[in-house]
């Protein structure tokens, strides 16, 4: 495979797997919030800082005033916006175009069909009514392009590359949600005696990344901090876990690198290291610090996303 | 007897903005030919890459360098030792029959031989205004029409560095009356393939100890061919017939066939360009 | 004017007498060939027909196979028009098209091996020389270099046309980077998914073997000492017109579609530079311009090309297809001498006739074209895509004024042809909701590999969309059809 067509791939996974991850983030939250136990919770101008947040264009000036259409649109349908959907889609159906050769017929008829459904879409109607039914089919169409992306592809290198790039994605998206409900919790903290611990944005996070009802399930009880940041965390059989993120990151670089043994300075060598050090933490060293672990897990999906550059796609 | 050449080509290009990714085609190494012979050539390059020899699309070897990381520049080094024949450019018989030989000329097939050499590039068309510049004399011989063309140039522009450039135009450089040898290596070809001479551009190297312009870079100089004699070497520049101080590397249409430094270079700032040329002698015992 | 009223959904159908339908005789019956699937037409009503358009549009727009409009903000895609009814050719007329093709591909293939070799046809003063020295497709890069199993056009694409006396004609070789073979492909596949009852009654022949048969082509003419050759797709990039059809060829023969910066030239071998580290490229499927193929010997300000690659194909390194330098033989001006080309290399008469043409550089055809100008078609010798196409008959006189003022000051640039009276096939149409004549044409491709000669069995049947238009190029607001080649009973 190309090196050129394989940055193409792993980016292509990439901007499918974060249009998903910001579409249901609107989601959740927008509609989470409508109910919330606590005031703040509750309050607009907090749900849009939420999401600003999240897709890395925070407000820190608590006096501004957020138009809610204006940040609903830039988020979901301003090609101006390098974070929005819109350009998220448009990026992976780039990507897609210049690999054609190498994707089959049926995924890029998917994405090209999403692509015009996203372009087409009326702005109007969104911000005023439509959010619910955008961010659904933006997930439920990203949900349809995985499912041909595993389907119809040949497991090979190909197919190793976009996993690559979807994982490490959703490693990062699932550490910006976190990273974000974690800011929320604290900001929360008070109202109504609510502590830190058994804040109502657990829940959400743990909806945020479609793992509520797993969770419930696992636990049986309803989610603490501890327990959600385990599970989304260092659950490895949650696929939404950064652990589980990292496996999968792991068993496909070995796809790629092809080799008994790893040499000191590959891609699959960092992977590795990361992995093991992740399969063998326990919560408890993660909650003395949760904003540093947060903030280190990112630094190192940086990493592995830079030395996969320079290994496979650097000419 | 002969003459022996050491011959040294230095470069060196730097870019503003630092690059990703090059390639460089080197266009001077001498040639093998009946009157010179190479001997021995080494090339250095300060970026540790290969300097790979190759052949061109029109016959003549060429090194070519890859970079393959990030480099601000490239320092190049090539040395060649040759040896050179005396020769003596009149060495042919005049035609016993000037009207022959110019049938010869304008016949069919001669021209279909030499049709890339009868060829008007950008660089060797005159316009309109032009075509009766210089006609040749039809009770003379090709060849005392073309030393007469020779000098006919090398009186007509004045030697000047800095005027021109590779891309100048001829109407401009018959306007102006300035140029280095490329300009008058172009007006001559010009001229003797508007008179049905078929004439190609010549990049080579100029031994230069008797004072003869050429700077201290890379000479040019033309070719004609005579029909039955064959190729001649004329340099306009100095108003001599090209002899043992002419070392040849290749021949075109123009220039543009023979440019010493090709590059494709993946940048965005400015680069520049510096190259000098050593040619030492030695007459052989 | 007649009227042809035995079936509704042809009940509107106006025939010109004076134009030669494919479908309809002179007495308004259906041929032969056409009648099943008239019947079968002609039990459905147009809105039907409407619904299965619109069906097999959006099919197309949804795979993708489109091209860009650029307007002033956004650019915007649009599919190929794309008509539903099928043009079908009897296996007879087809054997003909087919000899044709070859014979004149092949001589063409030995005319390009003459003048890059020793110029016999041009010293026997049967092609002037003229004709080599003004074109600047003749590379002298070629000269004297012998591409393996001798082959330079390896994918032609011939024009071909019938006339009204039902003759076919050839109007234009291709043999650079001729397109479109990916549209004929697709017609198919979209015809087959609207009408798949019909071609049950009809023996047609496949045209997705065209990959297969391209694929044994690169192959066939591997460089010297190669076992098992790596071939590749030359695209200039994704913005390129034609890039659909790039990534359809190489998914389709499941080689790499490259572009020149993932190629590279090392010791005057062709890598491609992969995940797994540099793999060497040993055959080029080039659809780049050969000028924009390599800045060292060609256009050095080409950014699509790759450094050095023209060195290593003239060592034998790597072979590209279609060789360099093609473009001397499907210059317009060399059209006029392909009979006389083909009887020179292969002692035949051609099989598939010429349009007669003028060349404005002989001063008597010159004459000649000036005095009758409103009844020829006048073309720019090195134009391709229809641009710059004047037919005399729809000027007005201001613009005749025009256009002899253009030819007379470059008469080489140009050649005139009398007005072709293209056949025409009914064809639906948007606005009027209705089957209408328009003039059809048929690209062929021809594919010369070692010892093999394929033709594609069908070819691209190019539609004028507009009424009474000649020119049938996509550029030009051209549709398509597809093509059906029936097989010998």
């Amino acid at each position: 495979m190309l090196s050129r067509v394989a940055n193409n791939l792993f980016w292509m996974g990439r901007y499918i797997e974060r249009a998903e991850h910001v579409a249901r983030f609107m989601n959740v939250n927008y509609f989470s919030s409508l109910d919330a136990p606590n005031q703040l919770s509750q309050s607009r101008q907090f749900v849009l800082q939420s999401m600003l947040f999240m897709v890395g264009n925070s407000i820190n000036d608590a006096s501004v005033d957020l138009d809610e259409e204006q940040v609903l649109y830039d988020i979901a349908l301003n090609p101006e916006e390098s974070y929005s959907i819109i350009n998220s889609i448009k990026n992976a159906r780039e990507n897609a175009n210049s690999s054609r050769d190498l994707i089959s017929t049926e995924l890029y008829e998917s994405l090209n069909k999403f692509y015009h459904f996203v372009m087409k879409y009326p702005k109007e109607a969104f911000v005023k009514t439509n959010l619910y039914d955008f961010t659904i089919n933006v997930s439920e169409m990203t949900a349809v392009l995985r499912g041909k992306i595993r389907g119809t592809l040949l497991h090979d290198k190909v197919y190793a590359v976009i996993m690559m790039g979807v994982n490490i994605e959703r490693a990062i998206q699932i550490n910006r949600i976190i990273n974000t409900k974690f800011n929320d919790a604290q900001k929360a903290q008070g109202g109504y005696g609510d502590t830190m611990a058994n804040s109502f944005e657990w829940s959400t996070l743990l909806k945020c990344a479609e793992s509520y009802d797993m969770m419930r399930r696992l636990y049986k009880k309803a989610p603490t901090s501890t327990t959600t940041l385990e599970f989304l965390l260092l659950n490895s059989r949650c696929p939404r876990s950064f652990m589980n993120c990292i496996n999968q990151v792991y068993n496909h670089v070995k796809e790629l690198e092809n080799k008994a043994e790893h040499e000191k300075h590959s891609t699959a060598f960092l992977v590795g290291k990361v992995r093991a050090e992740f399969e063998f933490k326990r919560i408890e060293e993660i909650t003395e610090d949760v904003q540093g672990c947060l903030n280190g897990i990112l630094d190192k999906m940086f990493k592995i996303s830079e030395s996969m550059e320079k290994e496979f796609f650097g000419y | 007897m002969g003459y022996d050449y050491e011959i040294e080509y230095v470069t060196r290009n730097t870019y503003e903005k630092g690059l990703n990714e090059a390639f460089w085609q080197f266009l001077i190494i001498p040639e093998n030919n009946d009157t010179q012979e190479l001997i021995s050539w080494n090339f250095e390059n300060d970026l540790g890459m290969v300097n790979s020899v190759s052949i061109n699309g029109l016959g003549f070897k060429t090194v070519q360098v890859r970079a393959k990381e990030q480099t601000d520049h490239i320092n190049f080094r090539a040395s060649f030792k040759l040896s050179k024949k005396e020769i003596n450019p009149y060495d042919f018989p005049l035609p016993e029959s000037v009207e022959h030989e110019r049938a010869l000329l304008h016949s069919h097939n001669y021209r279909v031989d030499h049709e890339p050499f009868l060829r008007k590039t950008k660089l060797t068309q005159l316009s309109a205004k032009y075509e009766n510049l210089f006609l040749f004399n039809n009770k003379k011989s090709i060849f005392e029409n073309l030393v007469a063309l020779n000098k006919w140039v090398f009186e007509k522009l004045i030697f000047q560095s800095g005027v021109t450039d590779v891309g100048t135009q001829l109407s401009e450089i018959i306007e102006n009356r300035h140029g280095v040898c490329q300009d008058f290596s172009h007006l001559f070809c010009a001229i003797a393939k508007q008179n049905g001479v078929p004439s190609r551009y010549v990049s080579g190297y100029l031994h230069q100890g008797n004072g003869f312009f050429g700077d201290s870079q890379m000479h040019a100089w033309a070719e004609s061919h005579i029909p039955n004699v064959g190729w001649i070497g004329f340099d306009p520049t100095n108003n001599i017939l090209a002899n043992h101080n002419h070392i040849k590397v290749s021949h075109g249409k123009d220039y543009n066939d023979c440019a010493p430094l090709k590059g494709v270079v993946y940048t965005l700032g400015k680069n520049k360009t510096q190259y000098s040329v050593q040619v030492k002698a030695s007459q052989q015992q | 004017m007649g009227k042809v009223s035995n079936k509704s959904i042809f009940s509107n159908y106006q025939k010109n007498e004076g134009l030669f339908d494919e479908v309809f005789d002179e007495n308004g019956n259906v041929k032969s060939v056409y009648q099943k699937i008239l019947d079968i037409y002609g039990a459905r009503s147009i809105k039907d027909y409407v619904k299965l358009n619109n069906k097999a549009k959006s099919s197309f727009f949804n795979q993708g196979i489109t091209f860009q409009v650029y307007g002033d903000k956004e650019s915007q895609e649009k599919i190929f028009p794309f008509d539903l009814f099928p043009r079908i050719i009897d296996p007879d007329e087809w054997d003909l098209i087919e000899k044709g093709a070859i014979q004149r591909n092949l001589a063409l293939n030995e005319f390009l091996w003459d003048v890059y070799h020793d110029k016999k046809i041009i010293k026997d003063n049967v092609v002037p020389l003229e004709l080599l020295s003004s074109s600047p497709n003749y590379l002298h890069q070629m000269m004297g270099l012998d591409p393996p199993s001798r082959i330079y056009n390896h994918i032609s694409g011939t024009d071909i046309i019938k006339h009204s006396d039902g003759n076919y004609y050839v109007l234009e070789d291709n043999i650079r980077c001729p397109s479109g073979v990916s549209y004929v492909i697709c017609n198919r596949t979209a015809l087959k998914r609207a009408l798949f009852g019909v071609f049950n009654h009809y023996k047609t022949h496949t045209v997705t073997d065209y990959a297969e048969n391209l694929l044994s082509l690169l192959e066939s003419v591997k460089p010297h000492g190669v076992d098992v050759p790596v071939c590749v797709v030359i695209t200039p990039g994704m913005f390129n017109s034609a890039y659909y059809e790039h990534s359809y060829l190489a998914k389709a023969m499941g080689i790499e579609l490259v572009e020149g910066r993932d190629l590279f030239v090392e010791n005057d071998f062709v890598y491609m530079k992969t995940i797994s580290g540099p793999v060497r490229v040993d055959v080029v499927y080039r659809r780049i311009d050969d000028l924009f193929i390599d800045p060292m010997e060609f256009n050095p300000d080409s950014a699509l090309g790759v450094p050095g690659l023209f060195a290593a194909y003239k060592k034998g390194n790597v072979t590209l297809a279609n060789a360099p330098g093609t473009g001397v033989a499907d210059d317009k001006a060399i059209y006029t001498y392909v009979p006389d080309i083909i009887k020179y290399y292969l002692d035949e008469e051609p099989i598939l006739k010429n349009v007669h043409t003028y060349h404005c550089s002989r001063p008597d055809d010159l004459k000649y074209v000036l005095d009758n100008i409103h009844n020829l078609v006048i073309k720019p010798v090195d134009e391709a895509g229809g641009y710059g196409i004047s037919i005399g008959n729809r000027l007005t006189k201001n613009e005749i004024d025009e256009v002899k003022n253009t030819i007379k000051a470059a008469p080489r640039k140009y050649v005139a042809q009398p007005i072709m009276s293209l056949s025409v096939h009914p064809t639906y149409i948007d606005d009027t909701k209705s089957f209408e004549q328009r003039h059809v044409d048929l690209r062929t491709f021809t594919v010369l590999g070692k010892d093999q000669q394929f033709v594609l069995k069908g070819g691209l049947t190019r539609v004028a969309l507009k009424k009474g238009n000649l020119i049938v190029n996509s550029s030009q607001g051209g549709g398509s059809k597809d093509t059906w080649v029936l097989k010998q009973q």
